[in-house]
């Protein structure tokens, strides 16, 4: 009996170390890539098996990371030296990876590459690194635009704001008590205060003579426009009240269900929140290029990349994986389950939808936050503390201004 | 005569003794060497002994005094507030009474419900907009209008203690009723004899006899209390403003926003000496009790 228990423990050994090299051939190469969305199953799986076809001997082994953790995984990875071979990026994280010489330049990969001439030359522009360099592979864009309650505008017979001040009477106008109960119901304009609103703060601030930085280097975010622009901009809640009172702690949720609720009549999002609208609100919901500031237009480019590790050990692989999906035919399929914008030229489709359109209406003037390493902190922490608390009044604008201006001196 | 054990007690404990030291006291160690030095995630390069300038810039940081305020208020009232529910809770279920089996399980379901969904959950309840505490407050009268609990930094700190509060309390009730169970009837019949009421009783047999329970339990629990973050941290991040740090959440956004782990450590640092302060008065007033 313990013979015939042996043989077949033997047996299941060879078993699996056979099974182990008929699956993977000599030179098997395995990339490790992070990505953060929720459904794998509608882009993802079918395309990594595609590239599995197409590649043989290269193994896509995608490993789905939490957003709310993700930044703080990757650079924990990369400090504990174990990073993956390819992750999802967004530009406001390249100045600390740059740093930390996490990243591999791939300006030799890309100039052999033959697909570089159909992504959009703006978005290679957006994504080059400060010190020349290419490091991030582009993946899906998005530009932040305006949405607006078509039917209640109808309804008082307003037009869709064109600059600030057109705006400012517009919310003061929709901002109402619908019931007659004496209670405001629906709110002109819903502001994200928490954490995520700066592209919110940006649209109005960063139009209207706020800059993280002058010509010169020096921060522009003191000077008396700057600080008058912000001030503006939380006077939108403090005096004007035209965005509900909980919006100091607003966020992501609480502003597309004020949307859908007719709770708000405008916000401003991008095309990732248009299929959840436009199914909640049909033809109720439209969207438009952001309003002018005084200066000019400011709307935040949303962007998402592609980077390979300076560790990986399979770059050549881990390259072609990223070009794969950035590939015209394979980053349409992968807008499938990231709800956003292909980045390349042949996939560009005119008119049309007319979230794509407000989209594509924006790109001239869609910008990005300062290639610098203050950046991700103010993202994550300082904006959305600083903003909350000029909201509610305990610091001033000016204050306000000179504290995100100290931060980035640092 | 007493028999030598020899070193067979310390082999013992020697696996114990490891397991501490290996994920207890050399991590403490690092952090305190980490508090050091400028340990910024991103800036490997840079990375040095600074000596005590992270302390200093920690004793002239308002973030960190409001924190500490903070963790102070959260800690006593929420310790406090959990303590009188659950005895009160606790002296209820140890009456008889019909289903009482079936109440004494039910008190533990906000014990049991992890805390990421008591967050979300008192989270939409305390809503400024579709919340139902709004709804019910100004059903009856309190509010003429929905007040945003969340984002008024006057307001958050209390209404998240009161969810920790309502999450809290069932441990407090089960430890006591435990105890309260362990209390011998007898003790109550020879009250009765001499003529004592239901105060008398609570307090001259009661709660003498269940201090042993009470104070092990407010230990724990204000050690718990002290460190927890995950609630805050998904209720509010922290704001309006800075309105709702403690101690240790400032301490994780420093390390895992601001990526600045050396003044992170000093954070924690400080969060460690003042619950080592504050439990070895606690404890010294223990025994100081126990010798009178």
């Amino acid at each position: 009996m313990k013979k015939i228990g042996l043989v077949l423990l033997c047996l299941v050994i060879a078993g699996t170390t056979f099974a182990k090299g008929a699956s993977e051939p000599e030179g098997a190469q395995n990339v490790t890539f992070w990505y953060h969305f929720d459904d794998p199953e509608t882009a993802l799986n079918p395309l990594i098996e595609k590239f599995e076809v197409e590649n043989p001997g290269i193994t896509i082994n995608a490993e789905r990371v939490a957003w709310d953790v993700y930044n703080q995984k990757l650079l924990t990875s990369v400090a504990g030296g174990n990073p993956p071979d390819v992750a999802q990026v967004k530009l406001w994280w390249q100045p600390q990876l740059v740093e930390m010489k996490a990243l591999l330049p791939l300006d030799s990969y890309i100039a052999a590459w033959d697909g570089k001439d159909d992504v959009f030359d703006k978005i290679w522009d957006l994504t080059k690194y400060s010190d020349g360099n290419q490091y991030y592979m582009p993946l899906q864009m998005v530009i932040l635009y305006l949405y607006y309650r078509v039917d209640m505008f109808e309804e008082l017979g307003l037009e869709v704001p064109k600059t600030r001040e057109e705006f400012l009477k517009a919310a003061k106008a929709l901002t109402r008590d619908t019931d007659g109960d004496g209670n405001i119901d629906v709110y002109g304009f819903g502001i994200r205060g928490a954490r995520g609103g700066h592209d919110w703060w940006g649209t109005f601030v960063l139009s209207s003579g706020a800059k993280f930085f002058d010509a010169n280097g020096n921060s522009g975010l003191t000077t008396p426009e700057a600080i008058a622009a912000n001030q503006w901009y939380i006077d939108l809640y403090r005096v004007h009240g035209v965005s509900p009172p909980t919006t100091p702690a607003d966020g992501f949720k609480e502003i597309i269900a004020n949307m859908i609720s007719g709770r708000t009549a405008m916000t401003i999002h991008h095309l990732g929140s248009s299929t959840k609208l436009e199914e909640a609100l049909g033809d109720k919901i439209s969207a438009a290029p952001v309003p002018r500031g005084t200066e000019g237009y400011w709307t935040s480019f949303g962007d998402e990349e592609n980077a390979i590790f300076a560790v990986s050990d399979v770059p050549d692989a881990a390259f072609k994986w990223t070009s794969f999906l950035a590939t015209a035919e394979n980053n349409a399929v992968w807008q499938k389950s990231s709800g956003q914008v292909s980045v390349n030229k042949s996939n560009a489709t005119a008119g049309g939808n007319r979230f794509l359109k407000a989209t594509t209406d924006s790109a001239d003037f869609a910008g990005v936050l300062p290639a610098n390493p203050g950046t991700a902190e103010f993202v994550e922490s300082l904006w959305p503390a600083l903003m909350q608390q000029a909201f509610l009044g305990e610091i001033t604008s000016k204050d306000m201004m000179q504290a995100i201006a100290d931060h980035f001196a640092k | 005569m007493k028999k030598r054990s020899g070193s067979f007690p310390y082999i013992l404990i020697t696996p114990a003794l490891a397991i501490t030291i290996l994920i207890i006291f050399i991590p403490m160690f690092r952090t305190f060497t980490y508090s050091l030095t400028n340990y910024i995630l991103w800036k490997p390069a840079e990375r040095g002994f600074i000596g005590l300038q992270n302390y200093r810039q920690a004793f002239s940081d308002p973030i960190l005094l409001l924190s500490l305020k903070n963790t102070v208020i959260w800690i006593v009232v929420i310790i406090a507030g959990q303590f009188l529910l659950g005895l009160s809770t606790a002296m209820l279920l140890n009456r008889d009474f019909i289903g009482r089996g079936i109440a004494r399980s039910l008190i533990l379901i906000p014990w049991v419900t992890p805390s990421v969904i008591t967050a979300l959950m008192w989270r939409w309840m305390y809503d400024g907009n579709y919340g139902v505490i709004n709804e019910i407050l100004v059903r009856l009268g309190i509010l003429d209008v929905y007040f945003p609990f969340l984002a008024s930094s006057s307001a958050a700190l209390w209404a998240i203690m009161l969810a920790l509060l309502w999450q809290g309390f069932p441990f407090f009730a089960v430890m006591i009723l435990a105890g309260l169970q362990a209390i011998p009837n007898e003790l109550y019949e020879a009250a009765e004899v001499d003529g004592a009421g239901n105060l008398v009783k609570f307090f001259r047999i009661t709660l003498p006899m269940l201090k042993p329970v009470i104070l092990t339990t407010i230990l724990l629990r204000t050690i718990w209390v002290a460190n927890s973050l995950d609630i805050i941290f998904i209720m509010t991040g922290g704001g309006p403003g800075y309105s709702t740090y403690t101690l240790p959440l400032y301490s994780y956004i420093r390390a895992y926003k601001g990526f600045d782990f050396g003044y992170s450590s000093v954070i924690a640092i400080l969060l460690t000496i003042f619950l080592i302060v504050f439990i070895a008065g606690y404890i010294k007033s223990i025994l100081k009790e126990g010798e009178k």
